[in-house]
């Protein structure tokens, strides 16, 4: 049933539109068939179309669906065509199979024959693979980005004002796994920190207190582990082997070394070989505070308490997670350690809560539910608990992600306006054809093909052309994206310069999936543009009068 | 000459010729745009990058630094073609600024510097906001008593960046402790005082912004006097150490030639402190000039670079197709001229010249009639943009993430040269194949009665 209903929706969704548009046009051509007016009728149909589709809302197939009607909306209008027009166009297209065969088999002839043709599919198909790479390639970047916070921290983070703490974190969280939507919770305590790893080698770091093992439970950590991932969940810790009192840590590979200029790859074995090394980190706050807003008395500054913590703690890992933004900057440690040095008075504490939401669940309900399960939990224990921040993941990259997205827009829109060079080609290619070919065309003019057929010919080649090539590109963009990761490293080699690096593009491989959404589009745009560019040809080759084409002299 | 007749008439008279104008304008007129943009924004990075380091850096590879740099400063200065030199103590820390946040610790790269020196070895000076007397850069004009630093322009977390570019600033600088704390670090890199107490940590008050453009930059250095790093960081003891020297040259010596002159002198004084304790620190120390210095952080800029034209070398294939299709087009609608011609006794080369003149008038033309409108829309682009922000809030960069101030547009006459350069090629390109069809045919074939 619930099929059936989705059919019959897709259905009106989509001949609706397309039924009124059409009607509309017939309508108006029906009723204003005085030339002059005819320009003043397109005006009001394209302004209905947009109000059809401003009301259907705005999204890219919807654009595409607008441009087609009113395409068709236009030719009914300026070639002035009628209801019984539409109709015996209809009628013809399932009637006359003979002269829909000609036209198939002319197409074919002339793919074959005419090896020019293979220069607008070449055209097409460069075209659409650079349109669907790049597409792909931003779009996979974009998700990528949406995507690692999410699978690297939790679907939703609750954060603490700055400067606060909630201590009884093991209270909120078993409150919020007993919650519907959430599938597990874990603590973070955060704080910047600055580690001296190596002699010489100083860096600031990101220091975590972390739940190790939910942590492993609710992220891919475990798989990003170098020393440790193969062993059971269970028995992954940060204890130091042979040194049971000591804390032990897990370090991003890219705060102990910088990957290789050329290659972008660490030196493993030399990570390797830090292993069990104790390393230093040091973080704090101002003891004591006070307001100082608008004061301009310098010494009430300077009679602050300050003090550093230093944490000694020994290597037991070291996490290679491919997100560079982790890798050069994460320090994990036990969240209870931790604690213990920067709030010895209050216990294990924490500042940041990390969801993994049950799949399928809306966020937006989600975050809801948490903030009532919050406000339960934190209303008696903590006077700042109104200022906590709770946002999903994909909030929190939102104006990063907008403003990549409106760079592909650029990107496309300016490739995509190249790419119309194709329909300057294919008619080139067409009228060069209907002028070698006037002799053909007379005689199956003479033969009795009339001259809407011999136009169809043509469009119906074009529209060939432009699906066989962009067939052709998105299989080549298909390959292109698929093995982007072994094109890069080959190009490399040859050009000795390094394409892609983590510092700069966040992440350690090229997404290499195809975005399928974009094949409808840039298909449809190839078709287009090779339809559009055979009309002129297809009006020329209709225009041919045997009894001139064919006289003797 | 003839060719030349030949070639114009039939740029004049085929109306096929048109098209192929107008796609190699399309063409022109978008690499021109891309383009200048592209290497405007990476010039402008590069140039940010020359003026933050200097024409050339002597600098060590290890955060703990080389000592004995005084003497060599000090030949330096006798150098003819030093315009001036600077040391710097770099070092990583963390900072607090109680009046913004008292529990919310940035990780900060320390520099120390002169001030005055570092002014003349770099543009330091031009990235200040407040400062008139460079001498005074390090003294807050709130209270002279107080030791200065001068954080870049993003490290006081308060987001200043306004949508428009540019930053907020206030009438002059406000009082803004900032608690700064190193690991002193020995000329073993290891914790100074055996590590009985780690570390060090300094109050020092904001006297300026400085905002070189670079983001990275922007986001982390704080400016201390020298002095004060070389303590914080322990490069104070028991010799006096620094990271780097940064230096330029006097006007009209090349950065390369440079290089190996102070390249040489360092070598040279390497080996007459060789016996010193701590000399060996100078095995980390390279001497580079700015473009190795900063080749990791432009180079990822520059590939982006490669890869777009390699983008639009792709689409240039069109083009390419295009004019070969209209001369195609075209000869096979002048094989009775041809014939006419080759039987008057217009050599091959002749023909040849016919052709691939046409596809020169049509590369031309396209690239003048592209060029124009793409250094018009270019003059207009920061326009347009003004006004698509001011109406739809739409800008080609967010201002409040990027880094960028105005759309770069200056045209630059290589870029535009090459461009049109490839343009004529590509038309050459698409011409050479039926340029090369007519010039082969035969009188006696295309002028039989029925190939007429």
């Amino acid at each position: 049933m619930a099929i059936v209903l989705l059919t019959i929706k897709v259905l009106l969704y989509l001949t609706l539109p397309l039924i009124v548009g059409v009607g509309v046009s017939l309508a108006i051509t029906h009723i204003v068939n005085k030339p002059f007016k005819k320009y003043l009728a397109l005006l009001i149909v394209v302004l209905l179309h947009l109000a059809i589709f401003e009301a259907l809302g705005r999204s890219r197939p919807h654009g595409f669906y607008l441009s087609l009607v009113m395409w068709v909306s236009y030719i009914i209008l300026i070639e002035n065509y009628k209801i019984k027009d539409v109709w015996f166009f209809i009628i013809s297209l399932f009637t006359a199979k003979k002269q829909s065969f000609l036209s198939l088999l002319l197409c074919l002839r002339y793919l074959q024959h005419r090896k020019i043709v293979l220069l607008s599919i070449a055209a097409v198909a460069l075209s659409c693979a650079l349109l669907i790479a790049t597409d792909s390639l931003f779009t996979g970047f974009i998700e990528t980005i949406e995507s690692s916070v999410g699978k690297h921290l939790g679907d939703i983070i609750l954060e603490v004002p700055s400067g606060s703490v909630m201590t009884e974190y093991g209270v909120l969280i078993e409150s919020l796994e007993s919650a519907d939507c959430v599938q597990s919770a874990t603590s973070v305590l955060r704080s910047q920190g600055l580690l001296l790893a190596a002699p010489g080698k100083v860096r600031p770091v990101v220091a975590w207190g972390v739940e190790l093992q939910r942590r492993l439970n609710m992220t891919p950590l475990q798989e990003s582990l170098l020393f440790q991932k193969e062993k059971p969940t269970e028995d992954i810790s940060f204890e130091v082997p042979q040194d049971p009192d000591a804390v032990g840590g897990i370090v991003g590979i890219g705060v102990l070394a910088a990957p290789d200029e050329k290659t972008d790859l660490y030196n493993i074995e030399m990570i390797k070989e830090m292993l069990g090394r104790s390393m230093a980190l040091t973080t704090g706050t101002v003891s004591s505070s006070g307001s100082q807003e608008n004061s301009t008395d310098v010494n009430a500054a300077t009679q602050r308490q300050f003090s550093r913590k230093v944490i000694k703690f020994k290597l037991v890992d070291v996490a290679v997670t491919g997100v560079y933004q982790f890798d050069e900057s994460f320090v994990l440690l036990p969240i209870e350690s931790l604690s213990q040095i920067l709030y010895p008075d209050k216990g294990a504490v924490a500042s940041t809560i990390h969801i993994r939401l049950k799949p399928g669940t809306d966020d937006k309900r989600a975050i809801a539910i948490i903030r009532g399960i919050w406000q339960n939990f934190a209303q008696e224990r903590f006077d700042w608990y109104p200022f906590v921040s709770i946002e999903s993941a994909k909030e929190m990259q939102k104006m990063q992600v907008v403003e990549y997205r409106k760079q592909m827009d650029v990107l496309l829109f300016i490739f995509g306006l190249i790419s119309m060079g194709i329909i300057i080609l294919v008619f080139c290619i067409f009228y060069l054809i209907v002028m070698t070919r006037r002799k053909d065309i007379g005689i199956l003019k003479s033969c009795g093909l009339s001259s809407s057929s011999t136009a169809a010919i043509f469009v119906l080649f074009g529209t060939v052309v432009g699906f066989i090539g962009a067939v052709l590109g998105i299989g080549l963009g298909y390959v292109m994206i698929v093995n982007i990761n072994p094109i890069e490293r080959l190009m490399s080699v040859a050009l000795g310069i390094n394409l892609w690096k983590a510092s700069t593009y966040m992440f350690t491989q090229i997404p290499n999936t195809m975005n399928w959404d974009s094949v409808l589009w840039v298909t449809a745009g190839g078709v287009i543009a090779a339809a559009v560019g055979s009309l002129i040809p297809a009006v020329a080759a209709a225009r041919i009068r045997p009894v001139e084409i064919l006289q003797y002299e | 000459m003839v060719q030349w007749i030949l070639a114009w008439r039939y740029f004049f008279k085929r109306p096929i010729s048109i098209l192929a104008v107008a796609a190699v304008a399309l063409c022109v007129f978008i690499v021109i745009v891309v383009m200048t943009v592209m290497s405007g924004l990476v010039e402008d990075f590069r140039e940010k990058n020359h003026t933050f380091t200097g024409d050339c850096v002597i600098e060590s590879d290890s955060l703990v630094g080389f000592g004995y740099y005084e003497d060599f400063l000090a030949r330096l200065s006798n150098e003819p073609i030093v315009e001036a030199a600077s040391p710097v103590a770099r070092g990583m820390g963390i900072a607090v600024i109680p009046r913004v946040n008292d529990h919310y610790n940035i990780g900060v790269e320390i520099y120390g510097i002169d001030p005055d020196l570092h002014s003349r070895a770099t543009n330091f000076a031009e990235t200040l906001y407040y400062t008139e007397d460079i001498s005074k850069a390090f003294i807050p004009v709130y209270n002279t008593s107080l030791p200065g630093c001068i954080p870049a322009v993003d490290v006081i977390p308060i987001g200043r960046r306004l949508p428009e570019g540019g930053y907020f600033h206030w009438n002059s600088p406000i009082v803004l402790e900032f608690i700064i704390s190193a690991f002193p670090l020995n000329s073993k890199g290891v914790l100074a005082r055996g590590g009985m107490d780690p570390i060090n940590t300094k109050s020092f008050y904001y006297s300026d912004d400085s905002h070189s453009g670079l983001v990275k930059v922007d986001g982390a250095a704080v400016y201390l006097p020298l002095q004060q790093a070389q303590i914080l960081c322990g490069m104070d003891t028991p010799f006096k150490r620094i990271t780097s020297i940064h230096i330029k040259f006097k006007q009209g010596i090349s950065v390369r030639k440079g290089v190996e002159t102070i390249r040489a002198l360092w070598t040279a004084y390497c080996a007459e402190y060789a016996d010193k304790p701590g000399a060996e620190l100078f095995g980390h120390v390279r001497v580079q000039s700015w473009q190795v210095n900063r080749r990791s952080i432009i180079a990822p800029m520059e590939t982006e670079q490669v890869m777009m034209t390699m983008a639009f070398l792709m689409l240039g294939v069109i083009t390419v197709f295009i004019i070969f299709v209209v001369l195609y087009m075209i000869i096979s609608h002048k094989s009775k001229d041809i014939g006419i011609l080759k039987s008057m006794g217009v050599s091959v080369q002749g023909i040849l010249a016919v052709f691939l003149m046409f596809s020169v008038f049509v590369g031309l033309a396209g690239s003048i009639i592209g060029g124009a409108i793409g250094c018009l829309f270019l003059a207009k682009i920061n326009g347009l943009e003004d006004w698509l922000y001011e109406h739809y809030q739409w800008q080609l960069w967010d201002r409040t993430i990027y880094a960028i101030g105005d759309i770069p547009n200056k045209i630059e006459p290589q870029v535009v040269t090459i461009i049109v350069i490839s343009a004529l090629v590509a038309c050459l390109i698409g011409a050479a194949v039926p340029s090369f069809q007519a010039a082969r045919k035969k009188p006696v074939e295309s002028l039989q009665v029925n190939q007429l």
